[in-house]
């Protein structure tokens, strides 16, 4: 069983599941939704295989002379040529990192699958498809170890994307993912370059020619260059413009502020099912970018722009928070309260140290969950009660039971509360950011507290009061939607009391990120001698 | 006594019998074209399909004489006397040509019929136009190189005009013969001024002369200067390109197709052999020309594009964008680059002819119809023509997993490679501009008709029509993903180029 390359079939579950879905008939909805449900089901059920076989001690082997000789460690590796003349590879393979996101991706991609309505969702057959093509680019993004096999997905992913984004979702969908695929495509061009300079520069090993592979990017990197003078003025060095492209490119996926302004109104107009994935998952791949190629291939950089990214991540959490407290669209709090909450994962990512990074990456697992679950609720709401203004629903109490308590489950999460997942990841991270400096702890706690505000305040106004207008005739919760939030809020209280599991997985990945990020810049001298 | 005669004028003989086999692809198809134009005086108007499966076949015949030939490596070298050279460059070049070629055979008939255009001479000009790109492919001489652009000149002048009742084809004609004949004269007159100063018609003369010379005349420099501005107008590169938009928009859809793609495959393989190749000594005095006019190619073909209403028009615009970059293979120069110019050649070919032959087939009865507003909802008549058009579009912005994706990969890296980061930098802006009008189009797409409006009613695909959409959408995901099946070849092509591989 050693033999199977599991990552490819992880990778071509989806894909063959996508393909199989043309030989279903149109007409036929409920097998078309079946199909989707099994396959997203089949990969959540290798995935679930691959972490229960993850070597949770690997033993980690320097490849060379100090802390940069330490590269990452992969485990069910697989490496094939892919286009030999230029040395792109098909090299994948799954860290603790990248092992914990892959199960949120599963997860989330199989609740969207689950929620989709099969009854009243137009062009069935296309929406499944997309779904599985975004969750295999997705899969790809997060396994791929070669650094243009990553551009590759990581740009891919847009297409399926789009498709979803223009067809589906509320009328101004057209304007909205013209922006956020404008935004997005603006930072990954530039990545693009930065990809290429490093891949240039990198030293030729044996292989003869400079190579894409993350590994060998990170034990051969380029020289140290002179700063760039334009007009007689000193510039970045290349390394830095190289790191400021790739920022930017993840900057704008998470988002994060000023990077912000595509995601509200891609999330206002794009429907519940979609949400969960969308917002679950494809967000976290910025912030994953940031820990994955950010820490390992520009140590020194990531130090030089440390305080930018710090305090632009307290922006964010502080400037989310705000604007949340400031709509009215229920959709709109949930998508502004998303900005915020990825901000504490970008602090925590930037606080450089293992309880920030350990906290990010606990974090990004929490905030999948429930973010997901909290646009599902959002759209419960706004489809029994047909609207989304905050100010025109209460009282659903006594209307939907079932809701209220699950609802109050995610809500306690999304704030933070003690005993719920979101507590080990903020606090973990704000562990993080105290030693990185008080201050930053400080004001990221100002955002906690507007955190429990908004959240708070959208709970007890939807739920609490006497009944409004809109809210008399709805009908609470059945069993699939019943089933779809259950194991998300069980899954909250569970990693909330027992995160064991989590920081298991990505402990030992944790300690060899931040070992590299805070190792010294590697001296020019002594590189050309592996 | 023609031995005699020939010793006279200086031939040294009969050129040997082995030159035959090497001009074999172009002598099929001159067969073919030749044939068909006979056999159209014979065909009834009923049976003008067997017209088309007639020359399909010719074109497949072709192919699989290239084909042939790009494994038979004996007989690579150079023909008749220096002057046509059977290298797996041009064999390459061939190859994409005669692809497009019968992909835009598969789709006529049905395009045809319905606009009452479906005479034979279209098959025979077609025939004929492909020819010239493929002497055009392998030209090694100067005056093969104004034969092969002649040849595909002359028959496109027609086809342009082919829906001779409508003012709009006839205007397209008119400017693309007008425009077309200046530029050759630019073209000749460059010609002249290299011959003059080098001796020789020949590239490989024309090299090894250039190598001798060292120095280099300002009459040499106006003659490559005149020649590359001959074969930037038919690349469409801007300035160059005014007459794009309007020859591609009044032409029959088909033809354009055609024409869009094969023209500007068919001069650029000319301009890299003559430029990278055979100028390749001069290349620091040029260099710069050639990158201007990549970048204004990016810029006005990216800006003007954005503010189109009509497909065609934002494809012809889009076409320039696409030459812009491109042309970064040649302004750069490196093995590479040539690489990635010709990766981006087959790319562009797939890609391009499957957006082109969408619109053949919302073609209506009598007239083309090309505006935002007939593909509006498309998406909702046929969802398999819009997802490939979809794909195609992507593949023009240049994301992965497609064709396009990887023919910019390979300029841009090459042009960072060789330090030109400027050119990769203006590549990047105008890529992210592009994104909005190719994805505008995809959104038009996907939204339905408007209220009250009655959308437009589809005509159905041809059985052949659906089969030219498969293989231009396999085309360009396997060139999007199989990278390395095209990328060796045209590494292949690269290393066999007569008369001598750019910076071998």
């Amino acid at each position: 069983m050693t033999n199977v390359p599991w990552l490819t079939v992880v990778l071509v579950i989806p894909l063959g599941t996508a393909i199989l879905l043309q030989l279903v008939p149109r007409s036929d909805r409920g097998a078309i939704k079946a199909v989707t449900v099994l396959g997203t089901l089949a990969t959540a059920g290798v995935v679930a295989g691959l972490l229960i076989a993850f070597d949770r001690n690997p033993v980690i082997h320097a490849v060379g002379p100090g802390p940069q000789g330490v590269v990452l460690a992969f485990q069910f590796e697989e490496i094939h040529s892919w286009i030999p003349a230029i040395g792109a590879t098909y090299h994948v393979g799954l860290d603790g990192l990248s092992a914990w996101l892959l199960a949120l991706d599963a997860g989330v991609f199989l609740l969207g699958a689950v929620a989709i309505s099969s009854r009243t969702t137009e062009r069935l057959k296309f929406y499944c498809g997309l779904l599985l093509l975004t969750q295999a680019a997705t899969i790809g993004v997060l396994l791929s170890v070669d650094m243009l096999l990553f551009y590759f997905f990581w740009e891919g992913m847009l297409v399926p994307l789009y498709f979803l984004l223009a067809s589906y979702g509320d009328r101004d969908r057209g304007r909205a993912t013209l922006k956020f695929i404008g935004y997005t495509v603006a930072g990954s061009l530039l990545m693009l370059l930065a990809i290429i300079y490093l891949y240039v520069h990198s030293r030729p090993t044996a292989l003869g020619h400079p190579s894409f592979d993350l590994q060998l990017l990170m034990l051969y990197p380029g020289d140290t260059q002179q700063p760039v003078t334009f007009l007689g003025l000193q510039l970045l060095t290349p390394q830095q413009f190289a790191f400021v492209a790739f920022a930017l490119a993840f900057a704008i996926k998470v988002p994060l502020v000023p990077f912000h302004t595509w995601l509200p109104d891609s999330y206002a107009n794009c429907p519940p099912a979609t949400l969960t994935f969308f917002a679950g998952i494809v967000s976290k791949l910025g912030a994953f970018g940031f820990i994955r190629y950010g820490l390992t291939l520009f140590p020194g950089p990531v130090h030089d722009f440390q305080w930018i990214l710090e305090g632009l991540a307290i922006l964010s959490i502080i400037y989310g928070a705000m604007l949340a407290l400031a709509q009215s669209d229920i959709k709109r709090i949930v998508a502004y309260s998303s900005i915020s909450h990825l901000g504490f994962i970008a602090l925590g990512i930037f606080a450089l140290n293992l309880n920030g990074i350990n906290g990010a990456i606990i974090q990004m697992v929490n905030h999948g969950l429930i973010i997901a679950a909290l646009f599902l609720v959002v759209g419960y709401i706004e489809a029994r009660t047909g609207t989304r203004d905050r100010h025109a629903i209460s009282g659903l109490e006594r209307r939907m039971p079932w809701l209220y308590a699950l609802f109050l489950v995610i809500t306690l999460a999304g704030l933070g509360m003690p005993g719920m997942n979101s507590f080990v990841g903020e606090f973990t991270i704000m562990l993080g950011a105290f030693q990185a400096s008080p201050l930053l702890a400080v004001l990221a706690g100002v955002g906690v507290m507007l955190a429990c505000w908004y959240m708070l305040r959208l709970h007890q106004g939807l739920m609490h009061e006497p009944l409004s207008p809109a809210a008399e005739t709805v009908r609470d919760i059945g069993a699939a939607e019943r089933l779809v939030l259950l194991p998300l809020a069980a899954l909250m209280v569970l990693i909330g009391v027992y995160p064991k599991p989590l920081g298991d997985i990505t402990r030992s990945s944790a300690v060899q990120y931040v070992t590299r990020a805070s190792a010294p810049p590697p001296p020019v001298a002594t590189l050309g001698t592996p | 006594m023609t031995h005699a005669l020939m010793a006279a004028i200086g031939m040294p003989g009969f050129p040997p019998a082995e030159d035959l086999v090497r001009l074999l692809p172009v002598l099929i198809l001159s067969t073919g074209f030749v044939l068909l134009l006979l056999l159209d005086l014979v065909t009834p108007p009923s049976a003008r399909t067997a017209l088309a499966v007639l020359s399909a076949v010719f074109l497949a015949a072709t192919l699989g004489a290239v084909i042939l030939g790009w494994f038979d490596t004996a007989h690579h070298g150079l023909a008749y006397y220096g002057s046509y050279a059977y290298d797996r460059f041009g064999l390459f070049v061939d190859g994409i040509i005669l692809a497009s070629a019968l992909v835009v055979v598969l789709i006529s008939p049905g395009y045809l019929n319905r606009r009452g255009l479906h005479y034979g001479e279209y098959y025979a000009l077609i025939l004929g136009a492909t020819v010239g790109m493929m002497l055009l492919a392998a030209a090694s001489s100067l005056v093969v190189i104004f034969l092969g652009i002649e040849l595909l000149s002359v028959s496109l002048y027609i086809l342009c005009g082919f829906a001779h009742t409508e003012e709009r084809s006839q205007e397209s004609a008119l400017k693309y013969l007008m425009l077309g004949g200046f530029a050759s004269g630019f073209l000749l007159y460059g010609m002249a001024l290299v011959y003059g100063e080098t001796g020789h018609t020949t590239l490989t003369g024309i090299r090894a002369s250039l190598d001798a010379l060292h120095g280099t005349d300002s009459l040499l420099l106006i003659g490559i200067g005149l020649m590359f501005v001959g074969f930037a107008f038919k690349i469409s590169a801007a300035p160059f390109h005014t007459w794009t938009p309007d020859v591609y928009q009044g032409a029959p859809t088909s033809v354009t197709t055609f024409m869009s793609v094969t023209t500007k495959v068919a001069a650029f393989a000319a301009l890299i052999r003559v430029f990278s190749s055979t100028f390749e000594g001069t290349y620091l005095k040029w260099n710069g020309i050639v990158a201007f006019v990549a970048i204004v190619s990016m810029v006005i073909g990216n800006l003007a594009a954005l503010g189109q209403t009509s497909v065609k028009r934002m494809l012809a615009y889009s076409g320039v964008a696409q030459a812009g970059y491109m042309l970064i293979g040649v302004a750069v120069q490196s093995p590479q680059a040539t690489v990635g110019s010709l990766y981006y050649l087959a790319a562009y070919a797939a890609m391009n002819i499957g957006a082109f032959a969408v619109i053949t087939m919302m073609a209506g009865r009598g007239e083309d119809l090309d505006s935002y507003d007939s593909i509006r909802g498309l998406a909702f008549r046929r969802p398999y023509v819009a997802a490939a058009m979809g794909l195609f579009l992507f593949s023009l912005g240049g994301f992965p997993p497609t064709a396009g994706f990887f023919g910019k990969f390979f300029v841009f890296s090459a042009a960072i490679q060789h330090g030109q980061i400027a050119l990769a930098l203006w590549g990047i802006a105008t890529s992210a501009v592009s994104v909005f009008y190719y994805l505008k189009v995809g959104l038009l797409m996907y939204s339905r008709p408007r209220e009250g409006e009655a959308g437009y009613d589809w005509a159905r695909t041809t059985v052949a029509g659906s089969v030219a959409l498969a293989a231009t959408t396999a085309g360009t995901l396997v060139l999007g993903i199989f990278t390395y099946l095209i990328y060796s070849a045209a590494t292949l092509a690269q290393m066999g180029t007569f008369p001598v591989p750019p910076n071998s």
